[in-house]
């Protein structure tokens, strides 16, 4: 590991605040310079939820970040049971992310960094999740899935570059599954995603037919919701049959759809699409660790897909429960800390955001296999 | 309001925001002016100003935060002006909540 540019001693403490979509985060980290430990002091989060059957929107994202931030960042800080004199820097999400929510955290990132004097390092929110999924699972150098409302990349390290093998053609995957959720007007409490989940387990008795849209390394998710959407409207209509002219009144044959089959049929379809193009990319690099990111990665019927692949090639997968897996500011802390090791910070002027922003735009330096 | 209209930008607004130091009226200034205004039918410039009421010596370097608008429209004006009151907002509160003598103040109470 590189040297910390401060030579004071002793162990290195950030800040770090998320707020690139729904969840509002900020978590304090420590790293210890002479042992290389990392040890987690705060870990905040709030999350807007909107009603079911509706997504979150910008504007009301962002006010809800705005509203919870001094609170959240108190709630911090004593947890912590540090004071802004103790820190090295305040970290904050750069990008990727929805803007009006980014820019509101940055604005009072900036404040606290102005306030405390301290400097600011931007995170590239992607780089936060791989790198808190390292740390929290000790894969060393694995095929990375990154997986979330709004990411789908299948991501290998080479040469102090996140690398982007394969990604989403159109929507996310997370996205396909929060708006199915809408769909079924099903609950965003605790997530839309976990919610489907949950039915999924119910279901599993038919798989019915959906579109499974590889294309070489890459994943489409668009058609494949609409392909669902259209089978939510034929069971709506069979509801509507059977409540009008009573049981057995559907057409010889045919299958009766239930929210619980079609919840686990979106599941296993886009979780095989996503396994497929992990283990090409685990082919390519030679690597049997896969490590599983971002809030889709929570989802366990994922994990143990993903798993047996893993097991099959005689590797095993990585992954982290919510409280790191979910966007959080622990994770940007982190990534923030390394990159302020290394020398990085960014200057009050460029402490902008930005709605895009690659994975592979990032150089980690303080990354030197 | 502004004193002379600018033929590009007709509609225009200042809005001034007395801070208690210039100190924080620096803060507020320099968080705000990082973003660029997302429209280019809105200009916007920052200052800072000290009260004109004679009691300048103990406020020298001014402690008021002057946020002058211009836009094409006042629909334009309106928006730009509600989101710079919006993360205005934000901004005080983190200082009444999260500034260092507030933290200290916090410590001591419990």
């Amino acid at each position: 590991m590189t040297k910390p540019t401060n030579t004071g001693g002793g162990p290195l403490i950030a800040l770090g605040c998320e707020g690139s979509a729904n969840k509002l985060g900020i978590g304090i980290i420590s790293h210890d310079p002479t042992t290389g430990k990392t040890a987690v002091l705060a870990n905040i989060r709030h999350t807007f939820v909107s009603p079911p059957g509706t997504g979150f929107l910008p504007k009301d994202t962002a006010k809800h970040h705005r509203t919870f931030f001094a609170r959240i960042a108190l709630a911090a800080l004593r947890a912590a049971k540090v004071t802004p004199s103790q820190l090295a820097c305040i970290c904050y999400t750069k990008g990727p992310g929805m803007g009006a929510p980014l820019q509101s955290v940055a604005v009072a990132a900036r404040t606290l960094s102005l306030l405390w004097d301290r400097p600011l390092v931007g995170v590239n929110h992607c780089v936060g999740h791989i790198e808190m999924g390292r740390e929290i699972t000790g894969a060393t150098n694995p095929v990375v899935l990154y997986v979330s409302g709004g990411n789908t990349q299948v991501i290998a390290y080479a040469e102090q570059r996140y690398r982007i093998f394969g990604e989403t053609l159109d929507i996310a995957v997370g996205n396909c599954l929060d708006r199915f959720a809408r769909t079924l007007a099903i609950s965003n409490d605790p997530a839309p995603g976990y919610n489907i989940e949950l039915l999924a387990r119910k279901g599993g008795a038919v798989l019915l037919d959906l579109p499974y849209a590889v294309k070489g390394m890459d994943c489409s998710f668009s058609g494949i919701l609409g392909a669902a959407d259209i089978l939510a409207a034929q069971m709506r209509a069979q509801d509507k049959i059977l409540e009008t002219e009573g049981p057995g009144a559907l057409k010889e044959g045919e299958t009766r759809i239930t929210p619980e089959d079609l919840c686990f049929s979106l599941q296993e379809t886009v979780y095989a699409m996503l396994v497929e193009i992990t283990e090409r990319a685990m082919a390519h690099v030679g690597s049997a660790q896969v490590l599983i990111v971002g809030g889709v990665g929570c989802n366990e019927r994922l994990q143990a897909m993903m798993g047996s692949m893993a097991a099959e090639r005689g590797g095993s997968v990585y992954a982290t429960d919510e409280r790191f897996c979910i966007d959080n500011g622990i994770m940007i802390a982190h990534a923030g800390l390394l990159a302020y090791e290394t020398g990085f910070v960014t200057p009050l002027a460029e402490s902008t955001c930005t709605q895009r922003f690659r994975t592979d735009e990032m150089l980690i330096k303080w990354r030197d296999d | 309001m502004a004193a002379s209209i600018d033929p590009n930008f007709p509609c225009a607004l200042t809005v001034e925001v007395p801070f208690p130091t210039h100190r924080l009226a620096s803060v507020a200034l320099k968080a705000l002016q990082v973003d660029k205004e997302l429209s280019s039918l809105v200009t916007r410039s920052f200052a800072i100003s000290a009260p004109s009421d004679g009691v300048t010596d103990t406020n020298a370097k001014g402690n008021i935060l002057q946020a002058q608008y211009k836009a094409t429209t006042n629909r334009m004006l309106r928006v730009a002006v509600n989101s710079f009151m919006e993360s205005l907002a934000l901004v005080m509160e983190v200082m009444e909540e999260l500034d260092e003598d507030v933290l200290t103040l916090q410590d001591q109470v419990n």
